[in-house]
């Protein structure tokens, strides 16, 4: 069965914070990604806020293959469709009657390292965090416990849906079913696997239901947890400042936009 | 103790019952075996034990359905869960599907009861223990076998302590190694514990040799119930669809072919058959 999550067991650096705190960083480098005026101050933080996180926690390499592999499509496309379609005064490349500018590659490039930094910010998260962590930590300060399990369930299934899917399309192809053909044909066989697998998914939910409520989920009271969440004073007040820096970072882009 | 009198139930839209006039008394810490052909009403049965009919399916019903002091129809599920465990036959869709590993996943059920950490993990080596599942204590459950999922999901159910369990063909995924387990240990669980068990099962000749007593269904009535060499040695069981243990069918066609066989009750168990030729 396949992964349900980038979740990557580890035990040091990022991995002995307070799931609130990751999430707290990865808001802080959203709102930085989100407000940062230049491309050289988006690489600074790149590289001198991720990778160090990335290294301190031991997932250097997965975070720079992943960060790689995402964000490298961004780069090309918007580098290109920038380069050419905002007007400047250094030309670099003349065809025919487009010219690919300085300024759009900057530009371009500024919006692909906004992606960069945020796209790093939560990638460390998830990399760092387990997602029912995470998901305790939030209903541990107020979120409803069934949207939580809902979230939960969902990265699990998932991946048994498409399990579920591969099986009913074998199913398919060994009473005659031909796969190989070409991608309009394809899609119109699509047709005979949706059926069984959406009806099964149908009745999946019922017994599922069914099995929550045989383990007391709809029981009213308060509810305990196996698993305890290590929190402290300094992890706390670090939330208090990474919080306080992410206000500070708006409210300095508002009164940049207006005082222009 | 299980109290079940004059129940009748429709599930919406049928005219026929599912289940009609069940009277039924379960006392505390018996092991009782429910056997019945394809329809008829074991599986319903199970869920007006446990309360899903009639607070999850709806439809009508006639009578009551009793756990101890509860009233099944006036008690919501959640609070019933603390007092009935319903084990069912697919593994998989009763795996909780929020928890990582198979601790976790044991302990879903305890968490919602509110229980401390301490008694928590208390209960989980002990349930670990008791289904053998050990080593699948940090693994994932969506990473097992059909047979370790339904281990596990019983384990989830018997960590919560009910004083009822309900079980509807929790060994149908299982081979026979697995299926002795689970039944030696429902059988423990009932002499440690005093916990009722009603246990849906095809597998006749694990049910002969582990449980008090079996109720035999058929068209929603119950058409036997007495000990278990009584009802699986019943020529009815044939014609009710349900068939008959290998050692009673042995013994019947040796009857038929006449030999002088003196005792007169055919036998379901190994001991009894060998008993039953000697």
């Amino acid at each position: 069965m396949q992964r349900s999550t980038l979740f990557i067991q580890g035990d040091r650096g990022l991995y002995r914070l307070h799931p609130l705190s990751k999430l707290a960083i990865t808001g802080f480098l959203l709102v930085a990604a989100g407000t940062a005026p230049n491309l050289s101050l988006l690489l600074l933080g790149y590289l001198l806020l991720l990778l160090p996180l990335a290294v301190w926690s031991g997932l250097l390499h997965p975070f720079l293959k992943s960060s790689l592999l995402v964000i490298t499509p961004f780069v090309i496309s918007l580098a290109v469709i920038q380069g050419f379609f905002t007007p400047g005064q250094i030309i670099l490349l003349q065809l025919g009657p487009f010219t690919f500018t300085l300024e759009g590659l900057l530009s371009g490039l500024t919006v692909a390292g906004r992606i960069l930094l945020a796209l790093g910010g939560t990638l460390l998260l998830m990399l760092s965090t387990r997602p029912d962590h995470l998901m305790l930590s939030l209903t541990q300060h107020g979120l409803p416990s069934s949207l939580a399990y809902i979230v939960l369930t969902s990265l699990q299934i998932f991946p048994r849906f498409q399990d579920r899917a591969r099986v009913i399309m074998d199913a398919q192809q060994a009473r005659g079913l031909e796969m190989r053909v070409n991608p309009l044909k394809r899609m119109r066989l699509l047709v005979p696997l949706m059926g069984p697998l959406i009806l099964g998914s149908i009745v999946d939910v019922e017994e599922r239901a069914m099995a929550l409520e045989a383990r007391a989920f709809s029981r009213s009271g308060p509810k305990s947890s196996l698993i305890v969440l290590r929190d402290s004073f300094p992890q706390r007040a670090l939330r208090g400042l990474l919080l306080l820096g992410m206000l500070s970072l708006i409210a300095w882009r508002i009164w940049a936009v207006f005082s222009l | 103790m299980i109290t079940v009198k004059g129940f009748s139930y429709w599930y919406p839209g049928e005219e026929e019952p599912a289940l009609e006039k069940i009277d039924l008394t379960i006392p505390q810490g018996q092991f009782c075996g429910v056997v019945g052909a394809n329809g008829a009403g074991k599986s319903t049965l199970c869920s007006a034990l446990s309360g899903f009919v009639p607070h999850f399916f709806h439809g009508e019903f006639e009578g009551e359905v009793r756990i101890d002091k509860h009233m099944v129809a006036q008690t919501p599920l959640g609070e019933l869960a603390g007092e009935v465990g319903l084990v069912f036959q697919n593994p998989f869709n009763q795996i909780g599907g929020a928890r990582f590993t198979v601790r976790e996943e044991i302990a879903f059920g305890l968490e919602n009861l509110g229980l401390s950490k301490k008694e928590m993990e208390t209960r989980i080596a002990e349930v670990l223990d008791l289904v053998g599942i050990e080593e699948l204590a940090d693994r994932s459950p969506f990473a097992l076998s059909g047979g370790q999922q339904q281990r596990v999901a019983l384990a989830s159910i018997l960590a919560m302590q009910p004083k009822v369990l309900v079980l509807d063909e929790p060994t149908a995924q299982l081979d026979p190694r697995s299926t002795e387990d689970v039944f030696s240990a429902l059988r423990g669980l009932v002499q440690r514990a005093e916990t009722t068990v009603v246990m849906v099962e095809h597998k006749l000749e694990w049910l002969a040799d582990f449980v008090d007593r079996v109720i035999a269904l058929d068209r929603g009535r119950i058409e036997l119930d007495d000990s278990p060499t009584k009802v699986l040695s019943s020529p009815r069981m044939v014609k009710m669809g349900i068939g008959r243990t290998q050692y009673t069918e042995t013994a019947a066609a040796a009857k038929r072919g006449k030999l002088k066989l003196r005792p007169k009750i055919l036998p379901v168990t190994l001991d009894q058959a060998r008993t039953f030729f000697r």
